[in-house]
């Protein structure tokens, strides 16, 4: 049975998911990076050579996220591909007729605009890490409150309470003046909620024009709270696709297959051995120039594989030539 | 001043009007027999170096020029920072720039001597030779060199943006055609034929063409493969007919880089069109902002904005490119098929 791999290394989660030839989803798994995103890449491949169905053989590996470059060194990868492109294939691949798709993740956020199953118009949260996944972490962590119970706790919200939401320091600030003043946590949950979603609608999402159906994926669609709140700011029906937390890895194994058979070439994959495979990574200054580049680098069994991070090519083209 | 050992140097920092004006005021000062000495290309220490004495509130290219003028310290007799307040009727230029020589001079107190200068052509022709003769006359008392030098400056100008309209060169390119014997022309074309798309970058060229500040995007997009055309590649009356047909008059000197040129180009045929501007910058914002609209209205051709600062990671620009080109590429084949 031919399988196409998708992997994406996010900043807090790893994903990877694994696709028969009819796009059917076989496996996925989703970790914690925990700032390990080689360890994790590690360990997801052996999750999946575990829960492989028998006689499945990988013919297309690719990576996405933020350290799909890392991960497409570690695996060999035929493809690396960008999360924009990888979140639009995933949302299509469930709703064929999507016109709008909110992806929110630990570090970022992005609204992609598609019309007629390509993707016209995107936009990404600038440094600013209002409405991301992190700033809901962090607020609950301060509220005490399990990240898993966030959603459920919002729901329950009467009179939600307003809080600034357009940048986290001034969140946080209002909310333990909220919080002071005898709020309960629920109502001020659904508040911060509300926030990010305002925050999202006024910044990432500025000037796109917003089309059902509105497809919402990424770690935080889990967020029961955040999707009404969606719902009840673009008053439309929000979909929460299946699998929404791994549909950038099924994405890229979907941008895998494409380009792999339209090649026709075979995949590159270094193979499930990679998951006991000694990998190191290391950074140094370069001095060449007074630009002082911060340059990292991985290595395998002392040799090294790729160098990056700099300006110009120096180091990079050290590595592969 | 030690005139009879060695050569008078005046400093000019890389950074802003440089790369709109280089070659006329070097061609300037060489005429009047004073040597110029130019900055490196950005470099960390040299953003590093302006962002700790300008205020916060500062544009990114104004703290970089700031470090190139501070690079240039103690390696010249003066330095040259004119204020350009208008080049057109009723245009103005940025507060930043109308300030400029007056900003340095407050925050770089061991700076030598500022050849400060206005130029306001709304002032008349007779204002402006004056102009130019009290900034000769640091050199000669004669009239008749300045008015030679400023004759060959104005020629050497007009050459330098015939050579990037005509040839479709950057001013980094064009500089160096004009200035050293190296031949760049040629195997840019060379390496330009194998490009299957054409993006064009609109934006101020002290944005465009600073590798450092931009992440070197030019090169970038090249290495994916697409050929990039520039404001500069377009002849001036082009881009103030589109201009004016996107806003009417202008309001700002150099609107045409943004609005002129990001308005033609969404009206040729190019795959796509990417805006740059810096963070803070409030008349970009606003140009953008039409240049955006108007991109919207017409549906044909994809656009981008990015928003430079001193923190702007590559990670988050290279993502954006990436998703961009695809994006473009997917659009056009989706065109073919229909």
């Amino acid at each position: 049975m031919k399988t196409y791999l998708g992997i994406d290394v996010g900043s807090l989660t790893t994903k990877l998911a694994l696709l028969d030839q009819d796009n059917r989803l076989l496996t996925a798994v989703y970790l914690r990076t925990q700032g390990k995103p080689v360890a994790m890449i590690q360990e997801g491949l052996e999750q999946i050579r575990d829960q492989m169905p028998y006689g499945a053989d990988i013919c297309g590996v690719a990576t996405t996220g933020s350290a799909r470059y890392l991960a497409g060194v570690v695996t060999d990868a035929d493809l690396v591909k960008n999360e924009i492109t990888s979140q639009a294939f995933g949302a299509i691949h469930y709703v064929p007729d999507a016109q709008t798709v909110i992806e929110i993740g630990g570090q970022d956020s992005k609204i992609i605009i598609i019309r007629d199953g390509v993707v016209i118009d995107f936009g990404m949260n600038t440094v600013c890490a209002a409405g991301t996944g992190s700033f809901l972490d962090h607020q609950a962590s301060r509220l005490n409150i399990n990240i898993e119970d966030f959603g459920q706790q919002a729901l329950q919200s009467k009179t939600p309470v307003r809080i600034a939401g357009r940048c986290t320091v001034f969140a946080e600030s209002d909310m333990i003046h909220k919080q002071q003043m005898g709020h309960k946590t629920d109502d001020i949950l659904y508040g911060l909620c509300q926030a990010l979603v305002r925050n999202f609608i006024n910044n990432v999402a500025l000037g796109k024009e917003i089309l059902p159906p509105v497809v919402f994926q990424g770690g935080v669609a889990f967020n029961a709270g955040i999707v009404k709140a969606f719902e009840e700011s673009l008053s439309t029906q929000v979909i929460v696709p299946p699998h929404h937390e791994v549909l950038g890895a099924i994405g890229v194994a979907l941008v895998a297959r494409e380009e792999i058979e339209a090649s026709g070439n075979m995949t590159k994959f270094r193979g499930f051995s990679i998951s006991q495979a000694n990998y190191h990574t290391s950074s140094f200054e370069c001095k060449a120039c007074p630009n002082v580049c911060e340059i990292a680098q991985l290595s395998l069994d002392g040799k090294v594989l790729a160098r990056w991070g700099g300006r110009c090519d120096l180091w990079e083209r050290a590595s592969t030539g | 001043m030690n005139f009879l050992t060695a050569m008078t140097k005046v400093g000019i920092p890389r950074a802003l009007l440089y790369y709109q004006y280089y070659p006329m005021w070097r061609t300037f000062f060489e005429e009047l027999g004073v040597e110029t000495v130019l900055s490196t290309p950005t470099t960390k220490a040299m953003v590093n170096s302006g962002c700790s004495r300008m205020v916060a509130e500062t544009c990114l290219p104004v703290k970089v020029f700031c470090g190139h003028a501070l690079s240039l310290v103690d390696k010249c007799d003066y330095m040259f920072i004119p204020a350009i307040r208008s080049m057109g009727k009723r245009a103005y230029n940025c507060s930043k720039f109308l300030g400029l020589p007056d900003m340095m001079k407050a925050v770089i107190p061991e700076c030598p001597l500022i050849l400060d200068m206005d130029i306001d052509v709304t002032n008349g022709k007779r204002t402006l030779y004056q102009n130019i003769y009290s900034l000769g006359r640091h050199f000669t008392w004669n009239p008749a060199k300045v008015k030679k030098a400023a004759e060959k400056a104005w020629e050497c100008h007009l050459a330098y943006y015939q050579q990037m309209f005509s040839q479709g060169l950057t001013p980094t390119q064009a500089i160096d055609e004009i200035f050293s014997e190296k031949g760049v022309g040629v195997d840019q074309e060379t390496a330009n034929s194998s490009l299957t798309l054409t993006v064009a970058v609109v934006g101020h060229p002290y944005l465009i063409y600073d590798d450092y500040i931009n992440h070197r995007l030019i090169h970038r997009l090249q290495t994916m493969g697409a050929r990039v055309l520039t404001p500069e590649m377009v002849d001036e009356e082009v881009l103030d007919v589109a201009m004016t047909k996107l806003v009417g008059n202008p309001r700002w000197t150099y609107e045409v880089d943004v609005i002129g040129a990001g308005g033609y180009y969404l009206e040729v045929k190019v795959d796509g069109v990417i805006g740059v501007i810096a963070f803070g910058c409030g008349p970009d914002s606003v140009m953008m902002d039409m240049v955006y609209r108007k991109a919207k209205r017409l549906k044909a051709i994809p656009f981008m904005c990015l928003t430079l600062d001193e923190h702007t990671a590559d990670a988050g620009l290279v993502t954006r490119l990436e998703a961009f080109l695809d994006m473009v590429k997917r659009r056009r084949r989706e065109q073919t098929c229909v």
